[in-house]
């Protein structure tokens, strides 16, 4: 006799906050309590931030943009995407000094800044 | 983690639509109006408006910040460019009849599709899929909310087919 199948439990994944153990979100608030005013303008100013930051990564997905790497080391590509915690830049056509790379991971920890042009 | 990683979300916002200048590892310096700094990451976006009309967008690695020194407070014509950059674009405003068919047709859409679909709030315009999604006026794949990635997928892309074959 087969054992009833678990009824999957709904997941939100939040991001994790730069310190890299927080999730970006205050654990200890519980759904039912609302935060004090302080923290509910910390998390509308986290929100606010954070909205306009996918924006601005929206906005570059296909366009040609500029790495500025370790080591003096510059190269351009076409970006795709980042992830959740904007650990990893998913790159096309990764122009580097010994030839072109179809795709690419960049590593933002290896990234020190990009840029591209509207 | 530097001095600018730790900083609050309030301390961040505070820098925005001002220009800066950012010092960052191995001597890179950036300068620009600051649009936003992601509260994930701590990346900064610096905008700049070139002389030929074009607009620059710079993003420095938080993990790379050094230091961040204000330049320029305010500048009200910066801050309204940078207040509606990537925002999308107004939508077109619907009368009440046409939103109401669009609502029908939406409904009986997600209806043929056997994705439970209810009608809620006040003036009962907000569509609710399976309890977990909602979807309010004018419909469209931009106006769901939802907490599960998945089923927000799925309705946006049958939201996008109906709107597609019915237009």
């Amino acid at each position: 006799k087969q054992a009833p199948i678990p009824i999957p439990v709904p997941v939100i994944r939040l991001p994790r906050g730069p310190d890299g153990t927080s999730r970006g979100f205050c654990a200890a608030r519980g759904r039912d309590r609302a935060g004090s005013v302080a923290e509910v303008a910390e998390q509308q100013a986290r929100a606010a931030l954070r909205e306009r930051y996918l924006r601005s990564i929206l906005a570059m997905v296909g366009r040609p943009v500029h790495f500025t790497l370790h080591e003096r080391v510059q190269v351009d590509a076409h970006f795709g995407a980042t992830d959740l915690d904007v650990a990893n830049f998913h790159v096309s056509q990764l122009q580097t000094p010994l030839g072109v790379q179809g795709e690419a991971l960049l590593r933002c920890a290896d990234i020190i800044s990009y840029s591209f042009q509207l | 983690m530097n001095e600018w990683m730790k900083k609050s979300p309030l301390e961040w916002q505070d820098y925005v639509y001002k220009e800066v200048r950012v010092t960052a590892s191995e001597k890179n310096e950036y300068k620009g109006w600051v649009l936003t700094t992601d509260p994930v990451s701590a990346n900064i976006v610096l905008v700049n408006f070139l002389e030929d009309g074009t607009v620059a967008v710079t993003g420095v690695m938080g993990h790379a910040v050094q230091t961040v020194e204000t330049l320029n407070e305010d500048n009200q014509e910066v801050r309204e460019k940078l207040m509606h950059m990537f925002m999308p674009e107004e939508s077109k405003a619907y009368n009440p009849e046409d939103l109401e068919k669009r609502k029908i047709s939406l409904k009986s859409w997600l209806e043929k599709n056997h994705i439970p679909i209810t009608e809620q709030g006040e003036s009962q315009s907000t569509l609710c899929v399976a309890g977990v999604l909602t979807i309010e006026p004018p419909y469209g794949p931009e106006d769901c909310s939802s907490s599960n990635e998945i089923i927000l997928s799925r309705v946006q892309d049958l939201i996008q087919g109906h709107l597609t074959t019915s237009q």
